[in-house]
């Protein structure tokens, strides 16, 4: 087996807020493989930013409990605030959601991009905007060369996205955090920046978190998903499995209930019914167990482990776990 | 009519029985108000005016039961007493109870304070909502006209409203009024200019009201917290102009007692009967401090957000 | 006041087979203005000749990217705002200019459900009173009645009628799009202009209410124009899908055969780029992927919108605007060199 690039493992955060403790990720472990692309999807709150920031130390005013994350040998948990600046930017990029915030309005597009390189790197502004032009050029703006002068608010979305992409590649990093990159974009534009990604990912063999509610966009991306629900990992596996024959009864809800644009007859959706819980205030045994038409008994009063069911996946679930299989109404 | 049957079949269950807390009802005011309370310092300020209003307000029940004097009995034998009994804050210089003439001063003072806030409050927000709303030409023209007033020297209007009318404190708060409207103009202004973008407008034109219901019931609402904020930094402002006006003797005009026109008064005398001055300006001094202080806890009550 | 009619009017029935709804050349301008003097520059060409009928009982889907004008023409033909051009007809009256008591009116007919469920409540309101306000501004319902409609109305749409005194800053983006639903119901209209009332929802609520929407579509009988970007929800929904591009329909269909057989480039492309949730498809799908962005719409390309980006632009196409075409059953798209 390869050995991960990444290791997270048993990774706890929380924020303090006046409703009381937020168990924002509670308990998550999982590891990246040199080279791939894993998806982290699941609704919005549970987790999934925290997640990332948290990899990247970047979770404030969070709290991290517990748990490692284990990079090159050493936990980003313990080390230094100056060893971890090291690896933000320079081995590990982030992207984020909301490409109209996260470039700053009033340096030109190209300065910005430069700017890891003159941090990690040392380089000096020429060469590092050198740089950053072919990068540009390298992520589809055209004419990288005049568009760097422009200023943000010059660019449309995507190319924001797009340059917000070259600024995290600059420094060649071994793993790409991608948070929700297109879900401020169009369908055709997230088609773009999707097709960009997927070359990255070939050509620099960066191993990508991407991480998205949509599950379309998991199963034309990842070789590898987890779902998340309520701080927690709930299943975990090859994408083509996960897909195919979902272990826990959340996943296996979430897909029969969205529309999906190649299904012939007009069948009513099957909603999960419900609210997703408070994190504040998380139901007994099983966070999903309210809102799960299989439950059992043993669902409301003990937490299931993330374990192996079936060949391929993990799923933290009473149910499947005894080897019940899913289906049904 | 709608659902009388089959309700059970559309009805979502766990949709509606959870996810909303069990306690009682909170309005966006209950939770402003508890905020409120916990800010210590800025409910200790909120005491302290709503105790001097009070004080202004029972005025002659002071006089007739606690100094047994009236402001303008003139009594040449105790001129300049120093605090003691039966003067507890002293005499001025015509042997007139300072402690009287402290609490009917504050009735003066503060009154053209309130009423001066109703009349701007009153006359900017009217301005403010139909500039706002109605915006094009109705705005041009009213916010042209705020412009024209905050661009009259304050100082000079008052010197010829002045000479004009003698001021009683009713004209006086007229007077300052008279600038003071064009500032919560703009400001609501600017409130109902946010405000009338969002959905919920266009959510209420889309099933058919009027104006003047989306003006009174939805934007009037939204722009009320603005508004208190306002007037309650506002009372301390217009203490300090009236108190310069008065000053100046364009104000209020002795034997009528206010806290600017003793302070005045006692100018001449500081030397041998320093509390004349000491006594009227803590007045002013704690008043107009704990209106800030109040109008600031107000405002971090009403946007919890600022304040972080 | 002048409504206080002691009987309410009546609301015409529309059984025949002509359009419930019906919209031709419709355009919807806003000026740009610029300059310290704010004079009028140019135009936002938000809606600019659009042609669409929506009959009785069905829901017509609309789709487009972001800014393409879908909530401009959702709301100019619920005339929450004046066209700039063409006309408007509802129920076979022109209603393209109509004003005052006339235009209030048609409130109780029409009804329209937004996007953001926190914004468009009014957080000073309680649930009650958001609900009830269409009754009080049309005089439907006073006092023991109102509130027992409230009370039935939060119930059709799946809320607990005890949460009447609630603000709605206490209920999650679901709940709150169910208030908002409850509220368009109290005029007890004909048509409702669904403005991408799910986008804003969390995945696993979705489904909650795209089936509440189908569900009181059939119990009362109602039309709608539902607005979407995401196109497999509009599929879903609605019996004929549009889709729209810089202010203009470019193809109407049934949504299957839109999916089928798509004959206008864009459709195609934008089916494309729609990830279905199988990586057993995702891995076999070709992707058409379309380049640059939607140009601006103050300056809109000559002749077909679309030229631009489309892969099968040839010179024609900067010429002429390609009308709507009919391609067989209820198939209509605007394209001169259509995909096959
Ligand atoms: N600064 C903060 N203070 C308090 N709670 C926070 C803070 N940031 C996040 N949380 C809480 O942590 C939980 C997880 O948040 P997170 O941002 O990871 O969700 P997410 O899965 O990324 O959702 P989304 O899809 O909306 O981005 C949420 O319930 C959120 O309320
Ligand atoms: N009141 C207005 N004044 C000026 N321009 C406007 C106004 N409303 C909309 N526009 C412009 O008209 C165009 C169409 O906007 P519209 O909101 O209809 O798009 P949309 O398709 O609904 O987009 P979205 O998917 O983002 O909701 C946009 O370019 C927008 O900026
Ligand atoms: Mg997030
Ligand atoms: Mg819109």
């Amino acid at each position: 087996m390869t050995q991960p690039l990444l290791e997270v493992q048993d990774l706890r955060t929380v924020f303090t807020t006046k409703d009381g403790i937020v168990k924002a990720v509670d308990g998550v472990s999982f590891e990246l493989l040199p080279g791939e692309t894993l998806g982290i999807v699941g609704e919005s709150g549970c987790g999934k930013s925290v997640t990332a920031l948290s990899i990247m130390r970047l979770q404030r005013p969070g709290k991290i409990l517990g748990g490692k994350v284990m990079f090159k040998g050493q936990d980003l948990t313990r080390v230094s605030e100056y060893e971890m600046r090291e690896v933000r930017g320079k081995e590990i990029a982030m992207i984020f959601q909301d490409p109209m915030t996260s470039l700053n309005p009033v340096f030109r597009v190209g300065w910005q991009v430069a700017e890891p390189n003159r941090i990690h790197q040392g380089w000096d502004a020429k060469k590092a905007m050198t740089s950053a032009v072919s990068m540009l050029q390298r992520v589809g703006i055209p004419s990288a060369a005049s568009r760097a002068r422009d200023y943000p608010h010059q660019f449309s979305g995507g190319m924001r996205q797009r340059a917000m992409i070259a600024m995290g590649l600059t420094t060649t990093p071994q793993v790409l955090i991608a948070d929700e990159p297109t879900t401020a974009l169009d369908v055709t534009i997230q088609a773009q920046i999707l097709d960009l990604l997927r070359t990255v990912n070939k050509d620099f063999g960066t191993a990508t978190i991407l991480i998205t509610h949509n599950l379309g966009v998991v199963a034309g991306m990842c070789e590898r998903v987890i779902v998340m629900y309520a701080g927690k990992i709930v299943e975990a596996g090859p994408t083509k499995d996960v897909f195919a024959n979902p272990k826990h009864p959340y996943t296996w809800s979430l897909l029969k209930s969205i529309p999906r644009l190649d299904e012939d007859r007009h069948e009513p959706l099957k909603p999960i019914e419900g609210l997703p819980p408070s994190l504040v205030d998380l139901p007994s045994g099983c966070a999903f167990h309210p809102r799960c038409s299989f439950k059992v008994e043993r669902c409301s009063r003990d937490v299931p482990a993330l374990l192996r069911v079936g060949e391929t996946q993990l799923a933290a679930c009473w149910v499947t776990q005894a080897g019940t299989e899913l289906k049904g109404a | 009519m709608i659902g009388q049957s089959r309700v059970a079949e559309l009805e979502m269950p766990g949709a509606a029985v959870e996810g909303v807390s069990s306690r009682p009802a909170q309005s966006y005011w209950n939770e402003s108000w508890e905020r409120i309370r916990a800010n210590r310092v800025g409910l200790a300020a909120g005491i302290l005016i709503l105790v001097f209003a009070l004080i202004a307000i029972a005025a002659p029940l002071f006089s007739a039961l606690l100094t047994h004097f009236l402001p303008q009995t003139i009594d040449l034998d105790v001129t300049f007493h120093p605090p003691g009994k039966p003067n507890w804050l002293g005499t001025d210089e015509l042997g007139r109870d300072t402690l009287t003439r402290l609490i009917w001063g504050g009735r003066v003072t503060l009154g053209v304070a309130f009423l001066t806030v109703a009349i701007s409050l009153t006359v900017g927000s009217y301005v403010g909502m139909l500039a706002g709303y109605y915006g094009k030409w109705v705005d041009d023209i009213l916010m042209r006209l705020v412009d024209t007033v905050l661009a009259i020297p304050a100082i000079f209007l008052f010197i010829l409203m002045s000479i004009l009318f003698r001021p009683n404190p009713i004209t006086l708060a007229i007077i300052i009024a008279s600038v003071g409207w064009g500032g919560v103009a703009r400001l609501v202004r600017g409130e109902v200019l946010s405000v009338k973008e969002r959905d919920f407008i266009l959510a209420t034109r889309s099933i058919g009201a009027r104006d003047f219901r989306l003006m009174l019931r939805h934007l009037l609402p939204n722009v009320l917290p603005v508004l208190i904020v306002s007037a309650s930094l506002g009372v301390g402002q217009i203490i300090l102009i009236e108190a310069a006006l008065d000053f100046l003797g364009l104000g209020i005009q002795p034997p009528t007692p206010s806290w600017g026109n003793m302070l005045t008064n006692a100018e001449s005398y500081f030397f041998h009967s320093f509390w004349l001055v000491i006594w009227p300006g803590i007045a002013i001094f704690a008043t107009v401090l704990a209106s800030n202080i109040f109008g600031n806890a107000i405002r971090d009550a009403f946007d919890p957000r600022l304040k972080s | 006041m002048p409504e206080a009619t002691s009987v309410k009017p009546l609301k015409r029935a529309w059984t025949t087979s002509e359009p419930l709804v019906s919209v031709s050349d419709l355009k919807m301008w806003f000026p740009v203005a610029s300059g310290i003097l704010q004079r009028t520059v140019g135009h936002v060409h938000a809606v600019d000749g659009v042609d669409l009928e929506i009959k009785a009982g069905e829901t017509v889907g609309l789709v487009g990217e972001s800014g393409c004008g879908k909530s401009t023409l959702g709301r100019t033909v619920i005339r929450l705002l004046e066209p700039t051009g063409g006309k408007v007809t509802f129920k076979g009256e022109d209603i393209t200019h109509i004003r005052g008591e006339h235009l209030r009116g048609l409130r109780r007919e029409m009804a329209m459900i937004f996007q953001d469920p926190y914004a468009s409540l009014d957080p000073r309101q309680t649930v009650g009173d958001i609900v009830g306000e269409p009754m009080d501004v049309h005089r439907l319902a006073k006092g023991k009645e109102r509130q027992d409609r409230i009370r039935e109305l939060l119930r059709v749409v799946g809320m607990n009628p005890r949460y009447v005194d609630r603000y709605p800053h206490e209920f999650s983006g679901g709940q709150r799009q169910r208030i908002g639903i409850a509220r368009a119901l109290a005029v007890e209209p004909t048509f409702i202009v669904c403005d991408e009332p799910i986008s804003a929802l969390d995945v696993s609520i979705q489904a909650q209410i795209i089936n509440l929407l189908e569900n009181l579509q059939s119990k009362f009988n109602l039309t709608y124009l539902f607005i979407a970007h995401d196109l497999s929800v509009v599929k879903h929904i609605s019996s004929r899908v549009a889709v729209m591009y810089l202010g203009k329909i470019m193809e109407v269909a049934p949504g299957r055969q839109l999916y089928r057989r798509p004959r206008h480039p864009y459709t195609g492309s934008l089916l494309s780029a729609i990830p279905i949730p199988d990586p057993a498809i995702e891995l076999r799908r070709e992707r058409v992927i379309l380049q640059g962005d939607v140009a601006s719409p103050v300056n809109p390309p000559s002749g077909c919108r679309f030229r631009t980006r489309c892969p099968r632009a040839r010179e024609h196409c900067a010429e002429e605007i390609p009308p709507l075409e009919s391609f067989g059953d209820d198939h209509k798209a605007a394209c001169f060199y259509p995909l096959d």
